[in-house]
């Protein structure tokens, strides 16, 4: 699995974070980096990363 | 002790919904999870709706993937009715789904002003309504949004982007009742720099025309709009629970467990209200909330104990392109004028700080880009 980020739909919320704190890392002005941008998410996290997918409020977020 | 289930029926296909099937999943239930929904689109971020979709033409799917991995089956039909005697659900499509523990997690339904015969009027819950309304606006050259809560003045930012000339109406100034006057005096500035017109209504108010083109205030005077939007609340979705002993005229009472009034029967978001628990909690609308509260059912239908508490105060509002996060109780912003305030207003860049001699702490982010978890650092920081 695998998770695109728009990062212009972004506004930082930072509720990915909040489940899936492996995969997901805002600063302190919520700009926000994805470990695994362009890459398979390790089979560990991908439920927390599916979890995070759900949860972003602004859709920002999607499995591929 | 009651047997772990079998057999769960997660009613709403909501983020409340979806959240607490998720949870069943990720604390190991491996059995039937049966998924009532009747959106043709499925699941999706409904905070989107009154932003991102109603502003930009190019989105017409917030599919995010969903939850393909959890193995539900789903219903697409409406739940209609639930036997608690013989643990049973109905949906209107004729099926019964029978159930060891179900999850009531049917969200709400919006308010409505339009005398029962009356066409036109429009409001802002789902994804058909928020497409619908895109077009509408398209065509538009003026609109008329009742009520001045966050949806009322988002669908207005909404009208400010597309062009639309834009009037709201309520008997409170804009957001007043949840951010209280100093807010309120920003919101209402921001909006009168967009050349939103407020009137401040001084009684109820009713639409006019039908279909509807105006609405009627008490003073005798009437606005007049290509569109008429009206943004006047919502009410817990709970009319298909009549007579199962569930729900009152307040939604579906909840405990912190998240555990209804019924024996195996839990609710989660907008459905619910704390009916004990006390802290006055109330009914919290707010899509956060939902998550928190999904978890918590989620972990009691199976009997476990939940290490999250039922209740999340995170939440925001997009107006006129400011941004504005809030955590902590939202009590604490209508009692008085903020302790703290750092940055400025003006320059649409402020964090805000109230607390309360209890100890407990609100922050408000205004225009300032700040993570939820940085926020809710700030309001478990009170007295520092």
């Amino acid at each position: 699995m695998r998770i695109g980020v728009d990062y212009d739909r972004c506004e930082g919320h930072g509720l990915c974070e909040e489940q899936a704190s492996a995969l997901f890392l805002l600063d302190d002005d919520g700009e926000l980096t994805y470990r695994f941008d362009g890459h398979e998410v390790p089979a560990e996290q991908e439920a927390a990363g599916r979890a995070a997918v759900t949860a972003c409020p602004v859709a920002a977020l999607r499995q591929t | 002790m009651r047997s772990a289930p079998r057999n769960v029926v997660v009613v709403g296909e909501s983020i409340a919904g979806v959240t607490a099937a998720r949870e069943l999943r990720h604390r190991g239930y491996a059995d039937s999870i049966v998924l009532i929904g009747d959106d043709r689109h499925g699941f999706y971020n409904r905070p989107a709706l009154s932003k991102t979709v109603l502003k930009d033409a190019t989105v017409d799917s917030l599919s995010a993937g969903g939850y393909e991995d959890l193995d539900i089956s789903v219903v697409r039909s409406a739940a209609c009715r639930l036997d608690p005697t013989n643990r049973s659900i109905t949906t209107v499509d004729g099926a019964e789904h029978s159930y060891d523990a179900a999850i009531i997690a049917t969200g709400a339904s919006p308010r409505r002003l339009a005398a029962p015969s009356q066409q036109g009027e429009r409001v802002l819950r789902n994804f058909d309504d928020s497409l619908s309304l895109r077009r509408r606006l398209d065509g538009a050259s003026s609109a008329v949004v009742v009520g001045a809560g966050f949806l009322g003045m988002e669908v207005a930012s909404a009208c400010v982007a597309k062009g639309v000339s834009v009037t709201v109406v309520d008997i409170v100034r804009p957001l007043s009742r949840l951010l209280g006057s100093m807010l309120s005096n920003q919101v209402q500035q921001l909006a009168a720099g967009h050349n939103v017109r407020y009137v401040e209504a001084t009684g109820p108010v009713s639409l006019v025309g039908n279909p509807v083109n105006g609405v009627a205030l008490a003073n005798g005077t009437t606005l007049a709009g290509d569109v008429v939007i009206s943004c006047v609340g919502d009410v817990p979705a709970s009319a298909w629970l009549a007579g199962s002993g569930v729900v009152d005229q307040l939604g579906v009472g909840i405990n912190t467990s998240c555990a209804t009034s019924l024996e195996g029967v839990f609710a989660a978001g907008d459905v619910t209200y704390f009916r004990d628990g006390g802290d006055g909690l109330g009914r919290r609308p707010f899509w956060s909330n939902a998550v928190a509260q999904a978890k918590v059912a989620a972990a009691s239908a199976l009997g476990q104990p939940c290490e999250t508490a039922p209740f999340d105060d995170y939440f925001w509002t997009e107006l006129f392109g400011v941004h504005v996060k809030v955590a902590g109780p939202l009590s604490l912003l209508l009692d008085a004028d903020p302790v703290e305030v750092e940055g400025s207003l003006e320059d649409r860049n402020a964090i805000l700080r109230w607390t309360h001699p209890d100890g407990r702490a609100a922050v408000v982010a205004f225009g300032r880009r700040m993570p939820v978890g940085r926020l809710r650092g700030l309001a478990s920081t009170a007295g520092v």
